[in-house]
């Protein structure tokens, strides 16, 4: 790990109007962890996972990825730089099949000489082998959440950022998916930053935790660290109150 | 590649369709049916234009009928107004609607209008041409301008007397030919992938590393262009200009014939228009004196028919009823 984070995010706000949905959050994500972001419903994971990746521009602050400002870049060209993600809700290409989608991604640092065999590559390490001509509108959960980890895949990043990709597997689709997580940490050498609520999966696959509650930074360290820790009980909780009866 | 020995067998296929086709006027006289053939080769041809913004990239744009009477306008002008052959005309007739595309396409575009809004704006450009055109003397004008036709070099003014379909026959083929060759080379190119995936979801492609606005704005430009030359076919057919070319009814039937096709299906357009054209054309040469218009209704109840049992378009169909009769012929199917 060097010294230099990967991707710095210095005091980002992001507010809607009047809601603050992001105050002043801080992190940084080094070269070739697992970053956990959680907290509970409405804590802000997903919008400053938005603020992360483009699709939402901060109000204020400044997202820094291997050492180029990126707070108001768009999408693809972030995705240029070497940073990609998923999202929480589906988003697939329901009338494209499964190799099609991948292929979109792998557009992205092939031309049409090679972007064949990079599209097998992806499906191959994914394990989609079997559902490679299959529309992906004809597919499952647990399957589409592979289709779309592909898809990022194929477009070779470095830091590839999933937004709740536990949510809805049962616990043998979550166990694949988890070990597949690891697979793509350390044999594809891909920083991953992961926004989870599903504690087995972050538990079992981070290296390192931030919480955020309300918008705000409440706590970082180690998965062991966390789950002891009395902010992220409380937020997670409520506070220990006296009994009054 | 999974599927070559289909891709060749399509192609004889397609080779077989355009030598019966280039065939077909040595042997049929009849005027009448030479210009039906010329209108549904017109429309095959737009549809399959419009096959790349509508199909790939999923804009349900209704505004062809501009960029065919703006290449119909260009052609014209410069014909009546300097006498250049409709043969340059026709270039520069795709050029200006393709120029029009992009002065439309990056506000479009830029603040992202995409869905019903798209729809609407660009049925709206279509009626604001017609008005402009309608009131833009040096130009257009309420009466029809008709185009010139010089007898002793036909082929300059791209019109023969005798047998004015016949030449414009053969240049709408090779059109259809070309923009089908145009559709295959886009569906099977980065481009054709991006299109495909943003018209389904448009985030979702950008962070994928795809430009969205940058390609969705190259394909109304290769759209444009197509409708511009066929515009001047369009309008040599008829033998004038005049604003009533731009046609928000033609719009709407070029955007069904490419839905009923089967939306991003390169052959779709073609089966279509082979089909709805016919019917509109024998249901206004038999019923047109009583019923004006009835063949929106035909197609009203077909889109509707389609929508319903077959949304994927008719060529799907088709394409079953092929691979069910060549699975029983013991032909082995891949994939």
């Amino acid at each position: 790990m060097d010294n230099q984070p990967m991707l710095q995010v210095s005091n980002v706000t992001v507010q809607f109007g009047s809601l603050l949905a992001v105050n002043d959050v801080s992190l940084e994500i080094h070269r070739g962890e697992i970053l956990g972001l959680i907290g509970p419903n409405g804590a802000g994971k997903t919008t400053t996972f938005n603020a992360l990746t483009g699709l939402v521009m901060p109000s204020s602050g400044k997202v820094l990825f291997k050492n180029v400002d990126i707070t108001n870049m768009l999408p693809y060209k972030r995705c240029q730089l070497g940073m990609s993600r998923t999202f929480q809700v589906i988003r697939a290409f329901n009338n494209m099949v499964v190799e099609d989608a991948v292929r979109v991604g792998a557009y992205n640092r092939h031309g049409e000489s090679t972007v064949k065999n990079k599209v097998n590559e992806v499906v191959e390490f994914c394990e989609l082998g079997p559902l490679r001509h299959r529309l992906c509108g004809d597919l499952g959960l647990a399957a589409l959440r592979r289709v779309e980890l592909a898809r990022a895949l194929a477009t070779e990043p470095e830091l590839l950022l999933l937004d709740e990709t536990g949510a809805g597997l049962n616990p043998a689709e979550l166990t694949a998916f988890m070990n597949l997580l690891k697979k793509i940490n350390l044999d594809g050498n891909i920083t991953l930053c992961v926004v989870e609520h599903v504690m087995q999966m972050v538990m079992g696959v981070c290296s390192r935790i931030v919480v955020l509650d309300s918008g705000e930074v409440i706590a970082k360290g180690s998965p062991a660290e966390i789950s002891i820790d009395p902010k992220v009980i409380e937020a997670y909780l409520g506070k220990r109150v006296p009994k009054c009866y | 590649m999974k599927n070559k020995s289909l891709l060749s067998g399509r192609n004889i296929a397609l080779f077989v369709i355009v030598l019966i086709a280039g065939v077909v006027p040595v042997f049929l006289k009849d005027q009448y049916m030479m210009g039906l053939l010329t209108s549904i080769l017109i429309y095959a041809a737009l549809a399959s234009a419009w096959n790349i913004i509508g199909g790939m990239a999923g804009q349900l744009d209704l505004a062809v009928a501009a960029y065919v009477g703006l290449g119909a306008y260009t052609m014209g002008t410069l014909l009546i107004r300097w006498n250049i052959t409709p043969w340059i005309g026709m270039i520069i007739g795709g050029l200006v609607a393709m120029g029009f595309a992009v002065l439309i396409g990056f506000p479009l575009f830029g603040f992202k209008i995409t869905g019903l809004w798209y729809t609407l704006t660009s049925s709206a450009l279509v009626m604001v041409l017609q008005k402009v055109f309608l009131m833009w003397d040096s130009v257009g004008g309420a009466t029809e301008r008709y185009l010139p036709v010089d007898p002793k070099y036909p082929f300059y003014s791209m019109k023969y007397v005798q047998n004015p379909y016949l030449l414009l026959y053969y240049i709408i083929l090779a059109i259809l030919v070309i923009v089908i060759f145009v559709n295959y080379r886009i569906r099977a190119s980065k481009l054709g992938y991006s299109l495909l995936a943003l018209g389904e979801d448009e985030d979702a492609v950008q962070v994928l590393g795809v430009n969205s606005q940058f390609a969705k704005i190259k394909a109304l430009m290769i759209y444009a262009f197509i409708a511009g030359v066929i515009g001047t076919i369009y309008a040599m057919n008829f033998g004038y200009v005049h604003p009533s070319y731009f046609n928000p009814d033609m719009s709407t039937e070029v955007a069904i014939l490419g839905i009923v096709g089967g939306m991003g299906i390169t052959f779709g357009p073609v089966v279509a228009a082979i089909f709805l054209v016919s019917l509109k054309e024998f249901l206004r040469a038999y019923l047109g004196g009583n019923l004006p218009g009835l063949y929106m209704v035909a197609y009203a109840v077909i889109l509707i028919l389609v929508v319903l049992f077959q949304p994927r378009g008719i060529t799907v169909m088709f394409q079953t009823y092929y691979q069910k009769i060549i699975s029983k012929f013991g032909v082995k199917k891949d994939g």
